[in-house]
């Protein structure tokens, strides 16, 4: 039945569109307003190009850290890296970022103290350096082929669950995927302090360089794009000494990421077609900050 | 409305006289108990039955007057027509019989003179039927479902039941023989004189004093156990694990039961006391024969000597399956460090047992015959003391599964805390569901390192412990077998399942009819037998309560158990109540 079709509809009782009262008219009649609080795509934003290729940045670089871990696992493996120097490498990137962090948040109120902070590494470096034995010998039954297999899906799992919204906190299980893989890859490594390094590299990489580059995006706009560069060309480079079609289709991989996906996106835009209406939840827009002191 | 009369089947040949005996309240039945014979004196008689009602609690009245002439008695007729005005009823019975005949003849008379025939053409309704029983079998039966006399029940007794009473109640009746210089000369099942046997009496006699003796040895026991360094906690637990200790507490229990000086007043108590008394006899008979057996031929030396190298072959048999566990399994991959780790542990253990054993070896023949001498309580106790023995000897396994046990309990409850961490959530345990949670980085860390250990770790200490398991059930399905064959031992009640075979007419399910006589002019004659109780019935009626092993878990909450790693005993004994 549509609009103004009834035939049945005496014109003198207007229709009222409640259900619990008794009308003449049927269940399921509807007159002229029917869908005229109908809208469409109100909430549509326009992408501009630009604007999406510097946010798609973030995958990249997520991307690319992955395999600038995996490079220096290989050259740990292969024993062409000594643990000891990677590991005051790793001090004094540590520090250097620790440094840096503290400057560009100097305005912010801390959440943490430093000695909170200095609890945190000591226990961290205590109980990785503690463990580092019996982590050396937990993948040693294990065949190396699931060894890899394990790790890769491991790794793919933490790219898929990264928090790209909102990366300071790191999420829980794009963290953990991301060490676990480590672990297991690390356990394959020739000495106890093979271990360790590999995983304090691990914890750098995965844990602490998301949350200083989100504060570097906060605080100092313009950094961002060219630390995202930075970091995918020491990827490409780094697997490019290894393996060189790796390379190229690493670096494949982040062209079509960075620069055909957004353009796909705006793309397709125009075929969006949301619907919204008086049935959508109802949503509380205004600052209701001003209620609470 | 149909009369029914239980006439006892001793009095079928009995001289004329007065029927005395009882009116079912509620039923129109009557049931005759016994004859009174002539000559007699009315008030004797109205004397003896009210002393016979003040005694037994059964309201006996005269019935009515049983004629059976023999020469030279004719004109006794009229004679009972009188007697109804002396002794005055409601109903007054008039059942007479001729020589050579087998059916009786009934008149009722009522209170208001009108005569009541069993003639079928008169009224089809009114009909009188005859039951002979046998008196004393249904006094000596008891009808089952057992409903005890004094218990009030919402459910009315039925009419055999009332009989059935009152034939049992009336046993005072039944002293008079026909030996008793009394003014009163009785019919009924003991009146060609009353059974007794010296011996019968003489236990009787000798049995108060025995029992009296018996509880006060009883009562010194108690004394003994209640002294309180007896009730410490480490020996209240290590008693309650012992089956040798729960069984004589058993014991003990029943033994109150039995020697109490106190006559058993209901069926069901008598019927107990028997049982338990019974049980305890075949129980020490069959303990003597197996002390004969043992003793003879120097055997328990040789059992000794076979014990040490059975324990020792125990564990070396256990060595070497430590010794394969550490290699690598059926093909399984272990974690190395950690299987040389508790490998060299437990083996530790069995060389400690192994030499504890050897200390032990030459006081266990001196230990063994002692022991053995025990089984002179009762077969049950020499299987109880077995099952405690195979205990002491398997204490290592039962060691080995409570440390495999814990580690993989820890282990799996471990892994399912850290698997939540890893995916970002934490169990909220006021509101007992998963909620998600966000962790700080080093718990994170921490947490993710810790699962991955555990992870890896897993399929070792879940080798090992479900070997132990193994081993542990092996020995537990072996002890509950020994359990149940005492349990067996302990209720299964001999005396009823003997009375029932030698006696079938004193447990009694309901009765059956026979009709012996149906001719026209007299009553129908129905013959009522016993119907005893089926074995079964019998068995489910009087089994003994006992402290029973039955399996505490189901299958399915079994195996969760030892999936997830819990302790399993099995075989949980329900506990006494202590007071």
């Amino acid at each position: 039945m549509g609009a103004d079709s009834g035939p049945g509809a005496p014109a003198a009782v207007p229709w009222r569109k409640v259900l619990y009262e008794r009308q003449p008219f049927p269940d399921n009649y509807v007159d002229r307003c029917f869908l005229e609080e109908l809208r469409r795509n109100i909430r549509v934003r326009q992408y501009c190009y630009w604007a999406v290729v510097r946010e798609t940045g973030l995958i990249a670089q997520q991307v690319s850290c992955v395999a600038v871990f995996l490079t220096l696992w290989s050259y740990m493996e292969q024993g062409d890296l000594v643990p000891s120097a990677v590991l005051w490498v790793c001090l004094g990137c540590a520090l250097l970022g620790y440094g840096l962090y503290e400057i560009l948040g100097g305005s912010c109120v801390r959440e943490r103290t430093r000695l909170a902070d200095l609890q945190s590494s000591t226990i961290f470096l205590a109980f990785t350096f503690g463990f580092s034995p019996v982590l050396k010998t937990l993948t040693e039954s294990v065949s190396t082929d699931t060894v890899h297999a394990m790790s890769a899906v491991m790794l793919l799992a933490h790219l898929v669950s990264f928090p790209y919204a909102q990366p300071s906190p790191p999420g829980s299980l794009s963290l953990n995927a991301a060490l676990f893989g480590s672990v297991c890859l690390a356990s394959r490594l020739p000495g106890a302090l093979h271990t360790f390094t590999m995983l304090s590299c691990a914890v750098l990489v995965f844990a602490l360089w998301p949350c200083l580059l989100h504060r570097m995006r906060e605080k100092a706009e313009w950094s961002f794009p060219w630390a995202a560069v930075l970091v995918c060309l020491a990827g490409v480079r780094g697997l490019g000494s290894l393996w060189p079609e790796g390379a190229l289709l690493l670096l494949l991989a982040l062209l079509t990421l960075t620069l055909v996906c957004p353009l796909l996106l705006v793309h397709l835009q125009r075929h969006k077609d949301n619907i919204h209406g008086p049935w959508d939840e109802a949503e509380i827009r205004e600052d209701l900050s001003r209620f609470l002191n | 409305m149909v009369l029914k009369i239980f006439f006892p089947q001793c009095c079928n040949t009995a001289d004329s006289g007065l029927l005395v005996g009882r009116w079912i309240p509620g039923h129109n039945s009557a049931v005759v108990l016994a004859v009174i014979h002539y000559p007699f004196i009315p008030g004797q008689v109205k004397k003896y039955l009210s002393e016979l009602q003040s005694q037994t609690q059964v309201d006996l009245t005269v019935l009515g007057s049983w004629s059976m002439p023999k020469e030279g008695q004719e004109g006794m007729d009229s004679f009972l027509k009188d007697l109804s005005t002396i002794f005055p009823q409601k109903c007054w019975l008039q059942l007479s019989r001729e020589i050579g005949k087998r059916g009786f003849t009934c008149q009722v008379v009522q209170n208001n003179g009108k005569l009541l025939q069993d003639q079928e053409q008169k009224n089809g309704d009114d009909k009188i039927i005859l039951i002979h029983y046998d008196q004393r079998k249904v006094m000596l039966s008891q009808l089952h479902p057992v409903q005890d006399v004094g218990q009030k029940s919402d459910v009315e007794p039925s009419e055999l039941r009332l009989v059935f009473l009152t034939v049992a109640q009336s046993q005072p009746l039944f002293f008079l023989d026909k030996y008793d210089d009394g003014p009163l000369k009785l019919t009924h099942w003991q009146s060609e004189g009353r059974e007794a046997s010296i011996i019968a009496e003489l236990l009787k006699q000798v049995s108060v004093p025995v029992c009296i003796f018996l509880t006060w040895l009883l009562s010194l026991w108690h004394w003994l156990c209640s002294f309180r360094m007896l009730h410490l906690r480490p020996v209240l637990f290590i008693s309650s694990k012992l089956s040798t200790c729960v069984q004589s507490g058993y014991r003990a229990v029943h033994f109150k039961t039995v020697f109490s000086p106190k006559k058993a007043a209901r069926h069901m108590e008598f019927m107990r006391k028997a049982n338990i008394f019974v049980s305890f006899l075949v129980d020490i008979a069959l303990g003597l024969l197996l002390i004969l057996w043992l003793y003879r031929e120097n055997r328990i030396s040789k059992l000794a000597d076979t014990l040490v190298p059975v324990a020792d072959r125990v564990a070396k048999e256990l060595q070497e399956l430590l010794e394969w566990l550490m290699g690598a399994p059926a093909g399984l991959k272990m974690n190395r460090a950690l299987d040389q780790v508790l490998g060299r542990f437990f083996l530790y253990h069995i060389h400690l047992w192994i030499s504890y054993i050897h200390l032990m070896s030459p006081f266990i023949e001196r230990i063994l015959w002692y022991v053995g001498l025990s089984a002179c309580l009762g077969l049950t106790f020499a299987l109880s003391i077995l099952s405690d023995i195979v205990a002491l000897l398997t204490f290592h396994i039962y060691c080995f599964y409570v440390y495999g046990a814990r580690l993989y309990c820890l282990k799996i409850y471990g892994l399912s805390s850290l698997w939540r961490l890893f995916r970002g959530k934490k169990w909220n345990v006021l509101r007992q569901r998963v909620d998600s949670c966000s962790y700080d980085l080093d718990q994170l860390f921490i947490g993710t390192l810790l699962f991955t250990i555990l992870l890896f770790l897993l399929p070792t200490t879940a080798l090992y412990y479900l070997v132990f398991t193994l081993l542990r059930l092996v020995v537990v399905l072996f002890q509950g077998v020994i359990h149940l064959s005492v349990d067996f031992i302990n209720s299964f009640p001999l005396f009823a399942i003997g009375l029932r075979i030698c006696r079938p007419y004193r447990l009694a399910e309901g009765v059956k009819f026979k009709v012996l006589c149906q001719e026209p002019g007299t009553p129908l004659h129905l013959m009522m037998e016993i119907n005893p109780l089926k074995c079964s019935s019998v068995l489910q009626c009087y089994r003994m309560p006992t402290y029973s092993c039955s399996p505490k878990d189901s299958w399915a909450a079994l195996c969760k158990k030892l999936f997830v790693g819990e302790l399993i005993y099995p075989w949980k004994q329900k506990t006494a109540k202590t007071d």
